[in-house]
This record gives C-alpha cells, sequence and structure tokens, in this order.
C-alpha cells in the first residue's frame, strides 16, 4: 500500500515537471510575413597563386643592382679633407681614393662631380681657386688610377657650402673637403 | 736814403696783400692728402622766395635727405643753427642776406640756404670767412623729385669741396643673401635705390663694373659648372658663357677699354687671362704653376695688382703691363688677398689676415708705407675704392651677419650702408663717373 502511494507522488512530481515545462516554453516569437533575405557575391573565383619559380638570372641582377647602389652610395658619402691653404692629398686622401677608383672602374656606366670646398677662414675668391685645385687634385689621383678623365667633372664652390656651419677648428676641418656627386 | 725805406715799406705791405690775397682762396678739402681737415657746415632754415611760401613738409623731407646725404662725409661735422650766437642770422638766401659773423665766432666754415617757390628751389652754401659762395644750384619739380634733387645738390657740393664728383651718383653693385642663394643686387652708397639684378639661383659672386657703369659682369657657380655672366643695364638681359673657358672662372674684372680679364684654369694652373669680345680667352697675362686670382687695374690700365701664391703663401703683386715686371707688394703675414687698386694707381686696399680675423689694409704704391684701414671685430674683406678714390666700401660681419660699409683711405668711422635683408657681401663700385 505505501509503495503504490509512492508510486502516486512520483507520478504527480512528473506531470507536474511536464506542466512546468510546458509553461516555459511559451514564448512570444514570431517572423515577419515576407521578410526576404537574398545574399549576393559578386566575387569571382581567382586560381591560388602558382608556385615562384626560381630565376636566378633575374636574382643575379638584383644582387648586382644592389652592390652597384651600395658602391655608388660609397663613393659619394665618403669625402676626403685637406689642410688648411692646402690641397695636397694626405695618406688617408689616397687610400679613400684607392676604393673609388676601384668602384669608378667597376662600373663603368658612373660618372661624377668632383666638389672642391673651402673653410669659411680664406676669402672668397682665392678660395673658389683652392676649391678647384682640391678638386683637381683628386681629379688627377683618380685618372691616375686608371678612371677615363671623360667620366669626372670639376666644380669649386670655395667657402659657399659648408657640411659645418660652425666656427671652430673642428668645422673648418669637415669643411676643408672634395666631395663625390654621382650623376 | 729816405726812398729805400719807403720802397722796403712798400713791397712789404704789397707781399702781405699778395698773403692775405692767397689765404682768402676758395675752401677746399685735400681728401687725398696725408690728413684731413674736418669743416662744420650749418644748414640755414628754408625761406620763401619773392615772399612766397615754404611748402613746410617738402622743405623738411629734403633737409632730412641732405642731413643723411652729408653723414656719410667724415670730414663733414653738421652744426645746428641753435649753436650761433643770436641764432639764425640770415634774412634771405644770397651772401647780401647773412650776417656771417656769428658762423665765424662760432666756428663754421660754411652755410647752406634754401629758397622755395612752389615747385622752384635754389640751393647754396656759402664760405662763412670769405663769403663767397662754394655752390649754387637750382630745381623745378622738386616735390616728386626730392632723393634726386638731394643727391645732384650734394654732389655738386662735394664736387666743390674736393675737386671730386659722383659719390652719391655711382651706385654700389654687391652680392645679396637671398635665402640658400646669393644674388647681385645695386644699391646707392647713400641706401637708395636697392634693385636685385639676377634672379638665377645658385651663386652668383664677384661682381664688376664696366668702364662706362653700363655691365655688370659676375660669376655664376652652378650644380656642375662654373659660368660667366654679363648683366646690360640697358637691355635688362643677362650673357652666361663657360664653352672654352674651363672649369673654373673667377673674379672678372674691366680693363680701362672694357676689355674682360678673368681667372681660369685652364690647364692645371688657376691664371688670368683676357678675353676678346666673343669671350674667348687669349695667353694668359703671366703664365705659373701657382694660383692667381682677384686682378684689379687702375684707371690708366697701366696697372694691374692680383692675388698669387707663387710665394707658398697668398700675397698680393703688381704687374706693370706696359714691361710686363712683376714685383711683389705685401710681405708681411701670411695671407694677403683681394686687392684692389685705386683709380689713380697709387693705393691697394686689400685683406689682411690676423689672429683676429681678417682687416683692411692699404698699400702705398709711392712709398711702400702701410696702414691698417678697419679693426673689426669679426671679419673685414672685399675692399672696394669708390670713383673718387678717397672712400673705401668693405663688407663686414662685425655684427654678426655680413653688411657692406663705407670708410676712407684715411681709416675714418665706418659707415653702414643699407642694403636691405640679409648677408651683404662683395662691394663692387661703378666708377664711370670719374672717366
Amino acid at each position: 500500500m505505501k509503495i503504490r502511494w509512492n508510486l502516486i507522488i512520483v507520478a504527480l512530481m512528473v506531470v507536474a515537471l511536464f506542466v512546468a515545462a510546458g509553461c516555459a516554453k511559451k514564448t512570444t516569437t514570431s517572423t515577419p510575413d515576407e521578410t526576404k533575405v537574398e545574399v549576393k557575391d559578386d566575387t569571382s573565383w581567382t586560381p591560388p597563386p602558382a608556385k615562384p619559380q626560381v630565376d636566378e638570372a633575374a636574382l643575379a641582377a638584383e644582387a648586382e643592382a644592389r652592390a652597384k647602389a651600395e658602391a655608388v652610395e660609397e663613393l659619394s658619402s665618403v669625402t676626403i679633407h685637406f689642410d688648411f691653404d692646402s690641397y695636397v692629398l694626405k695618406e688617408e686622401a689616397r687610400a679613400i681614393l684607392a676604393l673609388k677608383a676601384n668602384i669608378m672602374r667597376k662600373y663603368q656606366d658612373v660618372t661624377v662631380v668632383i666638389e672642391g670646398h673651402c673653410d669659411e677662414r680664406g676669402t672668397e675668391e682665392y678660395n673658389l681657386a683652392l676649391g678647384e685645385r682640391r678638386a683637381r687634385a683628386a681629379y688627377e689621383h683618380l685618372v691616375i688610377l686608371g678612371v677615363d678623365p671623360g667620366r669626372m667633372k670639376i666644380v669649386s664652390y670655395g667657402e659657399e657650402k659648408p657640411v659645418d656651419p660652425g666656427h671652430n677648428e673642428s668645422a673648418w676641418a669637415q669643411n676643408r673637403r672634395a666631395e663625390f656627386v654621382v650623376q | 736814403m729816405k726812398r729805400i725805406p719807403i720802397s722796403l715799406i712798400g713791397c712789404v705791405c704789397a707781399v702781405l696783400f699778395a698773403v692775405s690775397a692767397f689765404a682768402a682762396g676758395p675752401l677746399t678739402v685735400d681728401i687725398h692728402g696725408p690728413g684731413q681737415r674736418m669743416v662744420n657746415l650749418t644748414i640755414l632754415p628754408p625761406r620763401g622766395l619773392e615772399g612766397a611760401p615754404v611748402p613746410e613738409a617738402e622743405a623738411k623731407a629734403l633737409q632730412d635727405l641732405v642731413t643723411n646725404n652729408l653723414s656719410y662725409i667724415p670730414f663733414l661735422k653738421l652744426v645746428g643753427v641753435d649753436q650761433l650766437l643770436g641764432g639764425d642770422p640770415s634774412t634771405g638766401v644770397t651772401g647780401a642776406d647773412i650776417d656771417f659773423k656769428p658762423f665765424q665766432l662760432a666756428r663754421v666754415d660754411l652755410c647752406m640756404t634754401t629758397g622755395w617757390n612752389g615747385e622752384y628751389i635754389e640751393a647754396r652754401v656759402y664760405e662763412t670767412f670769405s663769403g663767397n659762395r662754394v655752390v649754387g644750384k637750382s630745381y623745378r619739380d622738386v616735390s616728386q623729385n626730392l632723393p634726386l634733387v638731394a643727391d645732384r645738390f650734394c654732389s655738386a657740393f662735394l664736387e666743390a669741396l674736393t675737386g671730386k664728383k659722383g659719390f652719391f651718383d655711382s651706385p654700389i653693385a654687391f652680392v645679396r643673401q637671398i635665402g640658400k642663394s646669393k644674388e647681385i643686387c645695386t644699391v646707392l652708397p647713400q641706401g637708395r635705390e636697392l634693385k636685385q639684378i639676377t634672379n638665377l639661383g645658385e651663386y652668383n659672386l664677384s661682381p664688376t663694373w664696366s668702364s662706362d657703369g653700363s655691365r655688370i659682369a659676375f660669376t655664376h657657380i652652378g650644380k656642375t659648372r662654373h659660368e660667366l655672366c654679363v648683366y646690360d643695364s640697358a637691355t635688362n638681359l643677362i650673357k652666361r658663357r663657360y664653352k672654352g673657358l674651363g672649369s673654373t672662372i673667377i673674379s672678372p674684372v674691366y680693363s680701362e677699354n672694357d676689355k674682360l680679364f678673368v681667372a681660369l684654369n685652364r690647364n692645371g694652373a688657376t691664371n688670368i687671362y683676357g678675353l676678346d669680345r666673343l669671350f674667348k680667352p687669349g695667353k694668359p697675362l703671366v703664365e705659373s704653376p701657382y694660383i692667381d686670382v682677384s686682378p684689379s687695374f687702375d684707371r690708366s690700365g697701366k696697372k694691374l695688382v692680383f692675388t698669387s701664391s707663387r710665394a707658398g703663401n697668398p700675397h698680393i703683386y703688381l704687374l706693370d703691363m706696359e714691361t710686363g715686371r712683376i714685383s711683389r707688394v705685401t710681405t708681411t703675414g701670411k695671407y694677403n688677398t683681394h686687392p684692389c687698386l685705386s683709380p689713380d694707381g697709387r693705393f691697394v686696399a686689400y685683406t689682411h689676415q690676423t689672429s683676429d680675423g681678417h682687416r683692411i689694409y692699404l698699400h702705398d704704391l709711392q712709398t711702400g708705407r702701410e696702414k691698417q684701414l678697419t679693426f673689426g671685430p669679426g671679419n673685414d674683406e672685399y675692399p672696394a675704392f669708390g670713383p673718387d678714390g678717397y672712400f673705401v666700401a668693405f663688407a663686414s660681419n662685425r655684427t654678426g651677419e655680413y653688411k657692406v660699409y663705407l670708410t676712407t683711405r684715411h681709416g675714418d668711422t665706418p659707415k653702414l650702408i643699407p642694403t636691405g635683408k640679409g648677408a651683404a657681401f662683395a662691394p663692387a663700385w661703378d666708377t664711370s663717373l670719374q672717366w
């Protein structure tokens, strides 16, 4: 008898659970009438890129171009310096010019303008002549080292284009120079 | 016997009369003498002519212009009317209208009068001790041309005093910094009529005048070459030449017959060449393996001074154009450059490097004596004689920025020439009015 009452109680609990679950699902969701969702895709299909093939000639040309660019950079970025009122090439300048000569011999299509510069202590016209002598000293040394003179031009700026605008020995030493401008 | 003393007394009286007559000669200033005297001048208030009213504004403007002009003359000192005993001692503009005694008491040597009648004026300067007129001029259409009237009158006045003309009418060419480039400009020494004549960019340097003042030659430095340029004031055009002139074109100068000379490097050494009318170089004036630059002629074209490094350092040399003989001018110091020969060929002004910077020196070719004309501070460079051989223009950075100044061959206190905004270098004076 006792077991029967237990079964009845369990059955009632199950029924109560079902009733409760039915109430929870009672929501007010609704879909609008005649709503259409259109999906368009205009992109065309493109095949995946082909696996690049190794072009040895292009790589070599690229490497050569890079090497030339670096050489040209070295040719134009390194200047040579002089003592006051002097156009005598110092040992350091000769070593730099030897490297420049190598570059110019290797790259025959490179042409340069050699600029001669002075510090501010001299006077303008004499400095223009002195700057010319400095540029010419570099030019003639490069000719001796085998560079075609037709690939080089000389121009003197005298004291007009200082790299260091200071008024001290350090600035003056920087400004007494010959520069190489690749055309 | 009594006749002898009488005749002696007569002779002494005659001599005294002659001496006093000589002493009463016209007042002049020997600007080329060993020294120079100071001359005091009073400008009297303007007066109306024939009862006409004085236009106060114009009269004051003219007086200010004349006062400014005369402030450039180092031997002239202006003395105000208030310094005279009893004030203005004049009743008119002519000598008969002036009581000169107050001037003599105040040690004033000269007085200036101006008379106005509408657009017409009369301007005079009198010596106060003799009452003689030094200069007298009249001008019409004055109000529209006040600066021109002031310049013309002051030029005539200076010419009457010194025998030299052209100071206020002779422009100075110079190099002016405009942004990163340097252009050629001209200005009158009293700072008027500033004019930019080039707009080529880069660097335009070393201007020099032709003997008639119609052209200015200069060096243009571009990215890859030097060019020789000639500006023609008649057409406002610039001719540019570089072919056949080599890589370096420095310090052009005209000789007395307007032949151009320039320092070129045609065979490894910078030497001075004459150019023909087609700008073709002939043989070098002096062939040397050294640097020869900055030629400067006298008015006759018989003497040339230049800078050369033939002694190891740059020094000044003199070339006799008739004999070809070269002699060294400077012997002291280690860096003497940029010489300018006076028009009469006697003096060389040049830049001498000292431990305190560059200074302007003067070398007398007759006596060999040297004199320091400028004393800084900073650098004093680029000396250039004026048309009278008395004034010397130069550039100095004594105030921090290079500007153009005036001194004299006696080394008078430098006076700034107004050249507008930007640094100013390398003055070169038009000397055509002295030819």
